[in-house]
């Protein structure tokens, strides 16, 4: 066990061994992991690979088949009590109470977790202000947006202050705003010192929000690190994008014969050529668009995105909304760009 | 367990019993299977038999007890489950016992609200009168905790509505009114219906309200008021046995 000097322990979450099975099938296969206090840490994985199982056996909901799990040092079966004091769960679907008003939800939450009549009035109007949600407190949920619902989901995980928060696919199927609020919510509560869980299975969330980052496939963790030492660990699979203006059939095949471009993939009307010598290959496209009279409209070198990691030691093609996208000279698609 | 978490957990328990209450008494299920049911059950019963009104209540009041306290289980806790609602209680800093306490609260409201309909006619509109209050009383209490604790044992059944509890659930209340002693009087039938009765939670619950209203009772009320709390307890532990064993499972 990590502990720091003065004998506090420094982890937030422990996992030894952790282990599901449904009935013949190992859907979680003994992880063990550590999350330290005051991190923001990624959960990051394919659809099916155990993220929520996970998720589930941390916090109480269900009982792992093996392996233990800590909370703040507490034992999530036999300290059932005092480890869900300390946390707060966002599940990956809005379990808010439709037909209550939002103010009903958060005080029904406070009394679940005894906190005194007017503790918990104070916490639940400071949370419907932090979000935005004051003015409509007595509104039936079930007439909120999905963002409103998600918004008052986080904000019923936090009643009782809690130390840890897990989110499990906090912005999955939300509206680009919902999910920039939410994620900037996310880190000003980091910011304040709580220790943040975040299942995901988009890479461009787990790349900008985590300081580290466990990779789970197949109900094995692949990989934990930081997104960057994660994507230095492949650093070699460098790549060079390129979107001509008009494009003839034979570019992908002309593009493939160029000396060392190990493989080309085109993703929408861009290629992206991997190779281990991007200086050459970058002046090997310019000579054929000149000889062939194509005009580039897009040139970029990429570094290595969390996709390309995830696809490295996951071998799943994760969907191009997980993939990181940056804009610069085009639009990109996958891939760090290089800071020349 | 210390007094103060004791008291911690009753007060919960109290909180999850009336979310219950607002959220889910005046859905159709909890109409229709708590309130619909027993009264046209009870309706083909007695309408066109030459039964005076005053041993007719006593029927109306052990169904009405029965089905409502033992169905707001199996509607709210599948629906909570399909909403994932039901997973706050699980993820709360309570125990088991008192989620599925909060739970059996419910429908022991539900039903005693109900059933004390037909006592309050009977009173007012028929003159039938209160001749052992401490067995109607008990009695009633007693049921509507053994009964919601039923449900909540039934509950605990994998599936995705209340449909696919309630369902199964009606093979077995159905047949049990038909060896209870609702009907047909214990002391009228045979010997081998009056032994499978004295089995049946429902056939203790009619005895003590018929011991309450019109003196009448066959096993006498402290058998029936024991089978009662022993039914009740073998209820609320088979059903904590039943929601571990799903955790396990989920």
């Amino acid at each position: 066990m990590k502990v720091e000097e003065n004998g506090m322990m420094n982890e937030a979450v422990r996992a030894k061994n952790l282990t599901k099975f449904y009935g013949k099938l190992c859907a979680v296969d003994h992880i063990s992991f550590e999350v330290e206090k005051g991190e923001v840490f990624g959960f990051l994985g394919p659809n099916g690979a155990g993220k929520t199982t996970t998720v589930r056996m941390l916090t109480g909901i269900s009982i792992p088949t093996e392996g233990t799990a800590e909370i703040m040092g507490y034992d999530i079966q036999r300290q059932s009590v005092e480890a869900k004091e300390l946390m707060g769960i966002v599940p990956d679907i809005s379990n808010v109470y439709n037909d209550l008003s939002a103010w009903n939800n958060l005080t029904f939450t406070g009394k679940l977790y005894s906190m005194p009549k007017a503790d918990r009035e104070i916490r639940a109007k400071e949370l419907l202000e932090l979000f935005g949600l004051y003015e409509r407190r007595d509104e039936k949920v079930e007439t909120y947006s999905r963002g409103m619902k998600r918004r008052i989901c986080i904000a019923m995980a936090l009643i009782n202050r809690s130390a840890i928060l897990f989110l499990d696919e906090p912005t999955s199927g939300l509206d680009v705003q919902s999910v920039l609020a939410i994620r900037k919510m996310i880190r000003q509560l980091n910011e304040n010192g709580l220790t943040i869980f975040l299942t995901t299975h988009n890479m461009e969330e787990a790349s900008q929000m985590c300081d580290r980052v466990a990779i789970i496939n197949r109900g094995k963790i692949v990989a934990i690190d930081s997104p960057e030492k994660l994507k230095r660990t492949i650093e070699s699979l460098q790549s060079i994008e390129v979107a001509f203006g008009k494009a003839t059939p034979t570019v992908s095949d002309d593009l493939k014969d160029l000396p060392n471009v190990n493989e080309v993939v085109k993703q929408g009307d861009k290629y992206r050529l991997f190779t281990d010598d991007p200086p050459m290959v970058l002046a090997k496209i310019w000579d054929y668009a000149t000889a062939n009279g194509l005009k580039i409209i897009t040139l970029n070198t990429l570094g290595p995105s969390l996709g390309d990691v995830f696809v490295k030691l996951t071998g799943i093609q994760p969907d191009e909304k997980g993939i990181e996208r940056r804009t610069g000279m085009g639009r990109g698609m996958g891939g760090r760009r290089r800071q020349n | 367990m210390s007094g103060r978490r004791l008291i911690r957990e009753a007060k919960v328990a109290w909180t999850i019993g009336i979310k219950d209450i607002r959220i889910y008494y005046a859905s159709p299920p909890s109409l229709m299977f708590g309130i619909l049911f027993p009264f046209s059950m009870f309706l083909s019963f007695v309408i066109g038999r030459n039964m005076p009104i005053t041993r007719a209540i006593p029927i109306l009041i052990a169904q009405t007890l029965f089905f409502a306290s033992s169905s707001i289980g199996p509607i709210t806790i599948p629906l909570e489950r399909r909403m994932q609602t039901f997973d706050r209680f699980l993820s709360a800093p309570v125990s088991l016992w008192t989620v599925l306490l909060g739970k059996t609260v419910a429908g022991f409201i539900y039903g005693i609200g109900i059933s004390v309909i037909p006592i309050a006619i009977g009173a007012v509109f028929f003159g039938s009168q209160i001749t052992d209050l401490l067995a109607l009383v008990s009695g009633m209490i007693l049921s509507a905790f053994a009964f919601a604790a039923m449900g909540i044992m039934f509950a605990s059944l994998p599936g995705q509505g209340p449909g696919q509890i309630l369902m199964p659930f009606n093979f077995v209340r159905i047949p049990l009114l038909f060896i209870s002693g609702v009907f047909i009087p214990v002391k009228d039938l045979p010997y081998w219906g009056q032994i499978a009765s004295m089995f049946s939670p429902l056939t203790h619950t009619i005895e003590l309200v018929r011991a309450g209203l019109d003196g009448e009772n066959f096993f006498g009320p402290l058998l029936s008021l024991s089978v009662l709390t022993i039914y009740f307890a073998v209820f609320v532990f088979v059903g904590i046995r039943f929601h571990i064993i799903n955790q396990k499972r989920e």
